[in-house]
């Protein structure tokens, strides 16, 4: 039973990332794979903001996530300047940058050692410690990273961003300031992400620079891929599915090595499937330039 | 220490060359982002290790590997990227296909021969020479110097024998080329198949030097990428100055900051070429938003 609802809560978690992921990749075609650094921040953030100075809960996801707004502004105000497979590229470099940081300062985030320790939510001097209380919480936690995906996607910004997305000389024509909406969707987008890497921090206890990997951001990428870019429950699907996907391959009894890569070759081939014959996703209605 | 490091940064910068050019080559060519390069590198170590494994003599199995490396990567131009160009795929589509192929590879590598390191190394490392007070061994200076003939072999290829203009000629404006009775697939999957034979002989030559592992090709092209795109995407002198300039900041960059902040020194340079000369050393300047 525990197993099932912890599956529940990386669900909820992986929601926000793949919802806020598509916000740009999906709504304005701005692909990142810059995601799990921002995941990162927010989990290290909060980890160290809670381990040292006792930050209660949500004074420690907030700071997380204006550290991932601000730092945002460091990625996006270059790199957009770039476009298409630069635009990833630039994405791809700051990813790795940021990796090396978490691995790399021992002072501050004590590097592959990991923060042990880190405490588990207290709301309003209520302590969060059962995995039922998780679900909830990280079902809050994706239901307002999706709300406020959808809410923005169907609003007048959401068809600027869209428009951005067709074609940007038009939009640019039309008398908008294409640069100040991108530089605002990444931010909110990488604040949702550290959303999810605060509270990932809290309820699992420790992290690592192992969990904010290239590889990391590119299972979110494929969550958003497969599920289907720019559709109301494309991500979702996605997160779903590629979180459960994993755990079926576990019943089959095979040493945890081999289902490890057993699991990278299946979403392999489903992404290069899915860019052969449905670059939509499964849900979806944008096909990445199609 | 200096000089040690100078050397050491030459060497590098030499095998990543050979992975810019062979990146460089495809990407100008065909415009897929080909993450799966690094797949064919691997790939390619680790058929020489199995020819080994089955009792070939090297000199047999080196060429062997290099071969059907080369075929797997023709073989993903045909089954994979030709038919999304017929659909017209985006670069982003033409990318994430073939960052996926990258990690089906690279994960029945690891399937089949495990995550430890393998070796077709022959005999024990060696003492090495003495340059200066630079220490390089026998291994290392016939690499580099295998590489940088390789680089100059390819020059003279794409300048002057008819192939390697019809190269030229489709990087330069595929539909142009179409249109002067150039066979684009054709010419495309030739730049494939040279493209991963460059791949697979550096992969090849750096196992003499370095124990191999599945991710071995990834670690090898993200430099080689910086590389290409630091000296000029498709250009090959460009592809060796990018290569010389990475492997030298990656150990240089050592004397002053502890090894681990290496990849963080290389990627800060591709930013700021990203940021500041897009086109990189020697390319051309890359064309404005199309309307």
């Amino acid at each position: 039973m525990e197993y099932i609802l912890h599956i529940l809560v990386m669900i909820g978690i992986y929601t926000v990332l793949a919802v806020s992921l598509d916000l740009l990749a999906g709504h304005t075609g701005l692909l990142s794979i810059a995601h799990a650094a921002f995941y990162g921040l927010g989990s290290y953030t909060s980890a160290l903001l809670a381990v040292h100075f006792g930050a209660p809960f949500f004074a420690s996801v907030l700071a997380g996530m204006a550290v991932a707004a601000l730092v945002s502004l460091i990625v996006s105000l270059p790199s957009l300047r770039l476009r298409d497979d630069y635009f990833v590229i630039a994405t791809f470099g700051f990813q790795m940058i940021l990796f090396s940081i978490f691995n790399n300062w021992m002072d501050l985030t004590r590097g592959p050692l990991g923060i042990p320790g880190i405490p588990q939510p207290t709301i309003l001097s209520w302590t969060l410690q059962s995995h039922v209380g998780f679900v909830g919480l990280s079902t809050i936690f994706a239901a307002i990273a999706y709300i406020v995906v959808s809410r923005l996607s169907t609003s007048p910004l959401g068809r600027v961003l869209r428009a951005i997305r067709e074609d940007e000389v038009f939009v640019q024509a039309m008398g908008k300031n294409i640069l100040r909406f991108k530089v605002t969707v990444f931010a909110i987008s990488a604040a949702l992400a550290a959303s999810a890497g605060s509270l990932y921090a809290h309820y699992i206890t420790y992290i690592d620079p192992t969990s904010f990997t290239v590889m990391e951001s590119i299972l979110v990428i494929s969550m958003v891929i497969i599920g289907g870019a720019a559709s109301p429950w494309g991500p979702v699907i996605g997160a779903v599915v590629l979180v459960t996907l994993p755990e079926a391959l576990r019943f089959l009894g095979l040493p945890s090595g081999v289902a490890a890569n057993l699991r990278q070759i299946i979403y392999g081939f489903l992404l290069v499937l899915m860019m052969m014959f449905r670059p939509q996703g499964l849900m979806g209605r944008y096909g990445f330039g199609r | 220490m200096l000089t040690q490091l100078f050397v050491e940064g030459l060497f590098a910068g030499s095998v990543y060359a050979l992975i810019a050019l062979g990146f460089g080559l495809i990407y100008s060519t065909t415009r897929v982002f080909h993450f799966a390069h690094a797949a064919i590198y691997t790939a390619a170590a680790y058929l020489a290790y199995s020819g080994g494994l089955l009792g070939l003599k090297l000199y047999v199995a080196i060429p062997l590997a290099v071969i059907l490396a080369s075929m797997l990567g023709g073989l993903l131009e045909i089954v994979v990227y030709r038919p999304l160009r017929k659909k017209e795929a985006s670069p982003v589509i033409l990318l994430l296909a073939s960052l996926g192929l990258l990690i089906v590879i690279q994960n029945a590598i690891s399937l089949l021969f495990g995550d430890g390191a393998k070796s077709i190394r022959g005999s024990a490392v060696s003492e090495g020479l003495a340059i200066f007070e630079a220490r390089i061994t026998a291994i290392q200076v016939g690499i580099m110097i295998s590489s940088v003939l390789l680089l100059a072999l390819c020059w003279a290829f794409i300048k002057y024998s008819n192939k390697g203009k019809a190269m030229a000629a489709v990087a330069n404006d595929p539909e142009l080329a179409r249109i002067v009775g150039i066979e684009l697939d054709q010419v495309i999957l030739f730049t494939f198949v040279l493209g991963s034979a460059l791949a697979a002989i550096a992969s090849i030559l750096i196992s003499f030097d370095t124990d191999m592992t599945p991710t071995m090709g990834f670690d090898a092209l993200l430099m080689g990428v910086v590389a290409a795109i630091v000296g000029g995407i498709g250009s090959i002198p460009g592809a060796f100055l990018g290569g010389l300039l990475v492997g030298m900041a990656q150990h240089l960059g050592v004397w002053k900051l502890p090894t681990q902040w290496q990849d963080a020194i290389v990627f800060g340079i591709l930013i700021i070429f990203l940021l500041l000369r897009p086109q990189g050393l020697l390319g051309k300047p890359l064309k404005k938003a199309a309307v």
